[in-house]
């Protein structure tokens, strides 16, 4: 015979009375705590809420629940998690579907005011206001309405319908029913909280994607700038700063140290605005008067980028020192090896093997074979052996294809063969 | 359900679902689904075997409801067997007792699923 059927049933109405055992209160605290432990979890939202709401229909034995977040821009409430309608899609999933609700305003207004449930078979003023979304709750079976609000906000709100036992809700249950509600509205409000953090993150990123496109299209005007006083070198600063970015890469540089040096590539010659164009066009050796101008031009440009604040370290010291060779025979501080910043050896590197395979006033622009035999000839001496070894692992992955977007093989005017350049960089030193 | 256990077992007419150790969390509807998917099939009598569940809460209770409905839904009957006392206390306080038959164990509720009339709807 069945446990529950041995005794007759008024037996059994001693424990599931409306009396107040202390099992019941038992059960009640431990819900109670869950339901703190659970909407203070770091779970996902959507499960915290569902969770939440089994709790809830649990404690009160209801077969059919729904909780709706409330939308105060679109005046809505749309279901985050129901179980028992399947009028609200997945039996308890989360949102994304199912019936919404609509309240008129003097119901929006005196929701704010209920800090009790409000049985929607009784005479509460309320009840009356609800208009037509009295009738979406009928339709969900819900016997009582809970409004979810914090800090007189209205988050949303629980609705569930007649107890399975078939008892009546109590006013213990009412009270009860207040204390989850209030557990559940931080739930809703964290997330409401951090709904908006979002849409304020992503606006915001907006408006610096925007900045930062105003930033980099006035670099690259500069750039332009900067190269349109000499014809020979036009797309100068623009290559050097994508040889610059490629190579600083393969160095293994993070992310916005790359977008330093790119940046400083193609502000590297800014000083040359000060130069005079003759001088930089002239074709002919220079006086040493005119060769003193052309190389104040790193000075003038870190005088220049010195006094900007750039959200990337190193730029003004990468392009004054982008002249510098590692025996200490550069300008204009002739500085040795790791004294000269990292970041303008890698700049001494691409701006002299730029400058060697395009023309120049003074000299058609060399070969491939014939720069990289200036390379090696100059290993050591102009150029930092750590950078030049990273910059022959470039051109090879370019040349064999393993690179996704090459930088420095399309701009060289010449065609290469893969066998071809391994012979040219196979006796590199390594 | 208990370690190495099937979750189910099907003995003639009747489906038998194996509990999990708990029944406290949204996981455990999955207890539901499974006897959804069996009663889909056209089961209509099943017995829920709570022996390994140490632990019903709330949100098992939710669980619970949830899967009686559905067996109502579908004419079907369920009997509950088991029950450690504690979770017998806590279905019996929130009414369940009311609606469904519990046995002291799943050799006593298969008895009851023999008996004539024991498809009478819950």
């Amino acid at each position: 015979m069945a446990l529950n059927m041995m005794n007759p049933r008024q037996a059994k109405e001693e424990t599931v009375g409306t009396e107040l055992s202390l099992e019941r209160l038992v059960f009640h605290l431990n819900t109670l705590a869950e339901l703190g432990d659970e909407v203070t979890s770091p779970r996902e939202f959507s499960r915290v809420v569902k969770a939440s709401l089994f709790m809830v229909m649990g404690t009160f034995s209801a077969s059919k629940g729904v909780i709706f977040s409330y939308d105060g821009e679109k005046r809505l409430f749309s279901p985050v998690a129901s179980k028992g309608l399947p009028e609200m899609g997945q039996t308890g999933g989360a949102g994304g579907g199912g019936v919404e609700l609509k309240l008129n305003d003097a119901a929006l207004k005196e929701a704010l005011k209920c800090t009790a449930p409000v049985d929607l078979a009784g005479e509460e003023p309320i009840v009356r206001m609800l208009g037509p979304g009295k009738e979406t709750l009928d339709r969900l079976s819900a016997r009582l309405v809970v409004f979810l609000v914090t800090k007189d906000e209205l988050l949303g709100l629980i609705a569930i319908n007649e107890k399975f036992s078939g008892e009546d809700y109590s006013d213990y249950d009412m009270r009860l029913l207040s204390v989850m509600a209030q557990q559940i509205s931080y739930s809703l409000h964290s997330q409401t909280l951090l709904t908006r953090l979002i849409s304020k993150y992503n606006e915001n990123r907006e408006l610096y994607k925007n900045l930062s496109r105003v930033y980099y299209d006035t670099i690259h005007a500069f750039a332009t700038a900067i190269d349109a006083k000499d014809a020979y070198t036009k797309g100068h600063s623009h290559r050097v700063s994508s040889y610059c970015a490629v190579l600083a890469g393969e160095m293994g540089w993070n992310e916005g140290d790359v977008e330093g040096i790119r940046i400083a590539g193609l502000l590297h010659d800014i000083g040359k605005i000060a130069v005079d164009k003759s001088i930089i066009n002239k074709a002919s050796p220079l006086t040493s008067m005119e060769c003193r101008e052309l190389n104040s031009h790193p000075v003038v440009g870190y005088e220049i980028l010195s006094k900007i604040k750039f959200p990337w370290k190193g730029i003004p010291l990468m392009t004054r020192n982008h002249h510098e060779k590692v025996d200490g025979s550069g300008y204009p501080d002739r500085l040795e090896r790791a004294e000269i910043p990292l970041g303008a050896r890698v700049m001494a590197l691409v701006d002299a093997f730029d400058a060697m395979t395009t023309d120049r006033p003074y000299r058609p622009r060399l070969t491939f074979r014939e720069a990289m035999e200036e390379v090696k000839r100059n290993y050591d001496r102009q150029f930092d052996p750590d950078v030049v070894r990273p910059f022959i692992k470039v051109i090879r992955k370019e040349i064999n294809g393993e690179s996704e977007h090459p930088s420095i093989v399309p701009f060289l005017q010449e065609h290469l063969e893969n066998a071809e350049v391994a012979r040219i960089l196979e006796d590199f030193p390594r | 359900m208990k370690e190495g256990r099937d979750s189910f077992r099907v003995l003639g007419d009747v489906v038998i679902l194996y509990a999990e150790n708990y029944i406290n969390d949204i996981e455990g509807e999955k207890l539901e689904d499974m006897c959804e998917a069996f009663l889909k099939k056209g089961a209509k009598k099943i017995l829920i075997d709570f022996s390994g569940t140490d632990l019903i809460n709330s949100i098992g209770v939710s669980i619970l409801i949830g899967l009686i409905e559905k067996v109502r839904d579908c004419k079907a009957v369920v009997f509950f067997s088991g029950l450690k006392k504690v979770n017998y206390d806590i279905i019996d306080l929130v009414g369940i007792t009311r609606h469904i038959q519990v046995f002291n164990s799943e050799d006593e509720a298969l008895k009851e699923f023999e008996e004539p009339g024991s498809d009478l709807l819950v």
